[in-house]
């Protein structure tokens, strides 16, 4: 697994934690859906990319499923966030916060530092 | 924490992957369903819908792919499929598998077989509470220094009212008793204790109690406890045994207690009877016991929990000094001396074990090289399909990994048989072991055997496997995939590798041939030492005669009257007599003496002397030669005349140059002791074992000291062991009630007194055998490899007019180098090591001439046998055919 893919799968995992949190239980497919529209459709990846995320977070214990029926009738996984995943999800918010806030005044115009 | 978490979910995730498969692809097909779902509902076309679902997902199997990566560890995934490949590639190749794992099996399990005996002597807990608080109380002597001496009571006594180091001290001591009533009288080995005794080795009965403090004076001591031994073999392990009455000595006792198994404590250097103890008898010190006079006792004392063993040992060596002062006479030039009891017991196996397991991982050792050797001809046959696998994209590491999965497997499989074969050999090491050794608890396949035996399986995949993998994996793949080549580039160094691993055989083999050269050497030098007496065509057995039937000395007497009598007139019978002590049977009394015109020594340094109670019949009856003056008179015999016999060594140290015939002595065996004429000198015997030197001996008529135990000895003119049931016969004629108890040739005594010596070298011996073997398999597996190789190269010799004796000669020339290298390297690792086996050599020194000759050039015959073979084969094969191999 090359970097550029494990900091993809980082933010990712992220991404998916925000949006059980905001949505509540859910399925794959809505997952995937609601990051796209979410990242205003720049973040154009395959779909596909978000199982092996969820399996990974399911292996760490942050989120879980059960099998349920979706809106239009379908039976499918819906996951959601355990305890251990809203606790993971406040702390990586707090740190990614830091760290965007960093490289935010690091890359800013040169005049707001003096 | 998280990551642990995932890494287990996917090590199990190997586990219900059907079902894991079924799930994923409904989950998927819900995926893209939804898709579809949402986009019809958006006006497209189903089918067009579908396509864009599937797009967008990134492909159905893509996803599964990547999400069953993410499913396992990858890494488990490999190692099991290295196993499997290494399980199909050994299959494949079965007669090197086998030989290996045999090698390896010998290995291993010599090795788990020893460490067994090791782990059960010497690292394993006794079955007592605490068993380091307790500690062997014994007397020393500044004239024996080195030997533990058994204990005077009244000092016992003094000690155990000063010292303040000990939470409790406890005497002791083994004797003889006869067990009547249901079925046949059995005599047996008992051991009289304080109360205390039991507390103090920190054991609790498995049925029924312990003895109270106020049982062992007269009149309540006749209670007993059995040892589990006891209880199984003649109560056959009844649980009501508790309470019944049994008959010792003719006496009815009442069953208290039974220890559980394995527990009891036998003090070889303490016991008059040279046996472990069966059933155990309370007894309390009587008012005469108090004062200084012999010793003949044992003691043991627990440490206070707050004490170190320095602090107890100051503060006895203290308590000595103090008596040396009270007691000159008594205690001059004595001391005590404190022994763990762990050391205690295991002390006299514990070099011949050393030596043992130091050889034994020798044997190890060249296994292990024969086997990477094996391994490495096994790769230079692998050499393309690696460099195939390589070339394929298996990185160095991946090859090396599989390999060592392939050794680790062979390791494992030769760890497995080993257990097996170890099963075995610990019966056979158990049945050869001396008695000393087997005293000691149960000894069986525990589970930190196990665990050695799995690491030693471990270690010995990385030990012969490493070297091999990586000249494997180091494959140069353009080279070993031309066309004919037949060999990669790594061969060069894998030649050089396996030579060097036979050289280390070679040497170590020296080693190890060294060692049971000088085993050998000092075992024949002993069986050759005279032991004073003809030890062959002796039968001997032990009377003991209770003392409360046979209450005074004339009863005694005619007993053993009796018995000598009617014994000598059976036919077959040359001599009879008996002894109170029979050599090579246990410790035997020894006392000072005095001599009439002599002047008093210094206190400590008074002439001491061995004391034997014998009749005439005793000295024709063991061989024992009449040097000078007459043995006793028959009124001698039947009544006390103040008549002594005494040894050469005894009239050699004590009248030198001076006639020791008609000369008076006092010795100290009772309260009054006249003084005795000395009227004959017989020769000197050997008396504990063959090693120990003779010691000035005293031989006192029967009325002079009377013993209720005596043992019989039978000087036939057959074969002696025939004879024992008309022995016994005799002395039931005489009492229906006497037992007989070991009955046994003289030769038996002497031969059972030699058992640790003969032990150690036998298996010495077998392990050196094995040595021997496995390097001469070595030598042979390299020659036929280097003869290989070089089948070209003798074609072109011989076309080009080279002799068969020439290309012999070539190849010979090539394995005695290699035998010279390891006998060079060897030699000095062997004279070196010999030294270790001094302590266990008898007049034999390390560095034995003799012995490294011999080894040297049975090494060098079978090294060099070893690679006549394929020096032959090469010499026989035709130029042609030679040539046409290439």
């Amino acid at each position: 697994m090359t970097e550029k893919q494990d900091v993809w799968q980082g933010t990712l995992a992220l991404m998916v934690l925000k949006t059980l949190e905001t949505l509540g239980p859910l399925h794959g497919y809505g997952i995937a859906r609601r990051i796209e529209q979410t990242s205003g459709d720049r973040l154009s990846v395959n779909y596909g990319t978000i199982y092996p995320a969820l399996l990974r977070l399911e292996q760490e214990g942050s989120i879980a499923f059960d099998w349920g029926v979706s809106d239009n009738n379908r039976r499918a996984k819906f996951y959601k966030l355990t305890r251990a995943g809203r606790r993971r999800l406040d702390a990586e918010t707090r740190e990614w916060q830091r760290t965007t806030a960093v490289l935010a005044r690091f890359l800013a115009p040169k005049e707001a530092g003096s | 924490m998280r990551a642990l978490r995932a890494f287990l979910a996917r090590a199990f995730g190997v586990f219900g992957r059907a079902r894991q498969e079924r799930e994923l692809a409904e989950e998927l097909e819900a995926h893209v369903q939804m898709h579809v779902d949402d986009a019809v509902r958006a006006g497209m076309a189903p089918d067009e819908a579908r396509r864009e679902a599937l797009r967008k997902l990134g492909g159905f199997d893509t996803t599964r792919e990547l999400v069953r990566d993410r499913r396992r560890v990858p890494f488990l995934e490999s190692a099991l499929r290295d196993l499997r490949f290494a399980v199909r590639s050994l299959r494949k190749s079965p007669g090197f598998t086998a030989v290996t794992i045999a090698t390896l099996a010998l290995g291993i399990g010599a090795n788990t077989a020893i460490f067994t005996i090791v782990h059960a002597v010497m690292l394993a807990r006794l079955p007592f509470q605490e068993p380091d608080r307790v500690v062997v109380v014994w007397e020393t002597n500044v004239q024996r220094p080195g030997r533990s001496n058994v204990v005077g009571p009244a000092n016992f006594l003094r000690w155990q009212a000063r010292a303040t180091v000990f939470r409790s001290m406890s005497a002791f001591y083994d004797f003889r008793t006869s067990l009547t009533g249901s079925g046949e009288p059995e005599e047996l080995v008992a051991q009289a204790v304080t109360p205390d005794f039991f507390a103090t080795l920190g054991v609790s009965p498995l049925l029924g109690r312990t003895f109270t403090p106020d049982e062992g004076p007269d009149g309540r001591d006749s209670v007993a406890i059995l040892s589990h031994a006891l209880w199984q073999r003649r109560f056959g392990g009844d649980p009501e045994v508790v309470g019944r009455s049994i008959v010792l000595n003719r006496r009815p006792f009442t069953v208290i207690g039974v220890m559980p198994a394995g527990v009891g404590l036998f003090l070889k250097n303490g016991s008059l009877v040279g046996k472990p103890p069966e059933l155990w008898e309370p007894f309390a010190f009587r008012p005469e016991q108090s004062q200084p006079q012999g010793r003949y006792m044992s003691a043991i004392a627990r440490l206070r929990p707050d004490v170190p063993l320095e602090q107890a040992q100051a503060q006895m060596t203290a308590i000595a000094s103090a008596l040396t002062a009270e007691w000159p006479q008594f205690d001059t030039g004595w001391g005590i001396r404190l022994v763990p009891i762990h050391d205690e017991l295991a002390g006299e196996m514990r070099p011949v074990l050393l030596v043992l397991f130091g050889a034994v991982v020798f044997v190890l050792l060249i296994a292990c090289a024969n086997v990477a050797s094996l391994l490495l001809a096994r790769g230079t046959t692998r050499v393309r399909e690696i460099a195939i696998r390589t070339a394929l994209g298996a990185s160095r590491t991946r090859v090396l990994l599989q390999l060592m999965t392939e050794n680790l497997l062979l390791a494992l499989c030769g760890g497995a048989f080993g257990l097996l074969l170890a099963r075995w050999g610990v019966q056979l090491l158990l049945a050869l072991s001396p008695a000393t050794l087997t005293g000691l608890g149960h000894v069986r396949l525990s589970a930190p055997v196990l665990g050695f035996t799995a690491c030693v399986s471990i270690l010995t995949a990385l030990l012969c496997g490493l070297a091999p993998a990586l000249a494997g994996s180091r494959t140069e793949v353009q080279e070993s995939l031309k066309e004919g080549s037949r060999q990669g580039t790594s061969t060069g160094r894998a030649r050089r590798l396996r030579k060097a691993f036979v050289v280390s055989e070679v040497a170590l083999a020296v080693v190890l041939l060294v060692g049971a050269g000088l085993m050998l050497k000092s075992l024949r030098t002993l069986g050759r030492v005279d032991p004073g007496f003809r030890r062959q065509g002796i039968l001997t057995a032990r009377v003991n005669l209770p003392s409360s039937r046979y209450k005074e000395d004339p009863e005694v007497m005619r007993f053993y009257e009796q018995a000598v009598d009617r014994i000598g007139a059976l036919p077959g019978v040359r001599a009879a007599g008996a002894v109170s002590f029979l050599p090579f049977a246990g410790l035997a009394a020894a006392t000072d003496l005095v001599i009439e015109g002599e002047p008093t020594p210094p206190h400590g340094q008074e002439p001491t002397t061995e004391v034997r109670v014998c009749d005439n019949g005793y000295f024709p009856a063991m061989g024992i030669p009449l040097r000078r003056g007459r043995i006793f008179t028959d009124p001698e015999q039947r009544r006390s005349g103040n008549v002594v016999i005494v040894s050469e060594a005894f009239a050699r140290t004590y009248f030198p140059g001076k006639e020791a015939l008609g000369r008076r002595i006092s010795v100290e065996m009772a309260d009054t002791n006249p003084f005795m004429e000395i009227i004959g000198i017989v020769g000197d015997i050997k008396h504990a074992d063959l090693s120990t030197e003779v010691r000035p001996m005293t031989y006192y008529p029967v009325p002079q000291l009377v013993y209720n135990g005596m043992t019989l000895t039978v000087r036939t003119e057959g074969d002696p062991a025939a004879l024992a049931p008309m022995v016994q016969r005799v002395i039931r004629s005489i009492d229906k009630d006497q037992p007989l108890s070991d009955i046994r040739t003289m030769d038996q005594w002497v031969s059972a007194s030699m058992a640790k010596e003969r032990f150690s070298s036998f298996l010495l011996v077998l392990f050196a055998a094995l040595a021997l073997l496995l390097a001469a398999i070595g030598i042979y597996g390299v020659m036929s490899y280097v003869v290989g190789q070089r089948t070209t190269e003798f074609g072109i010799r011989a076309a080009l007019g080279a002799e068969a004796s020439d290309i012999r000669g070539l190849i010979l020339g090539d394995g005695a180098r290699i035998v010279a290298a390891g006998l060079a390297i060897g030699a000095p690792l062997a004279l070196l090591l010999s030294q270790a086996l001094t302590k266990l050599l008898y007049q034999t020194r390390g560095a034995d001439p003799a012995t490294f000759a011999v080894v040297l050039c049975v090494l060098a015959g079978v090294a060099l046998l070893a690679s006549y073979l394929p020096a032959r084969r090469a010499a026989r094969m035709a130029p042609v055919e030679a040539l046409r191999h290439s």
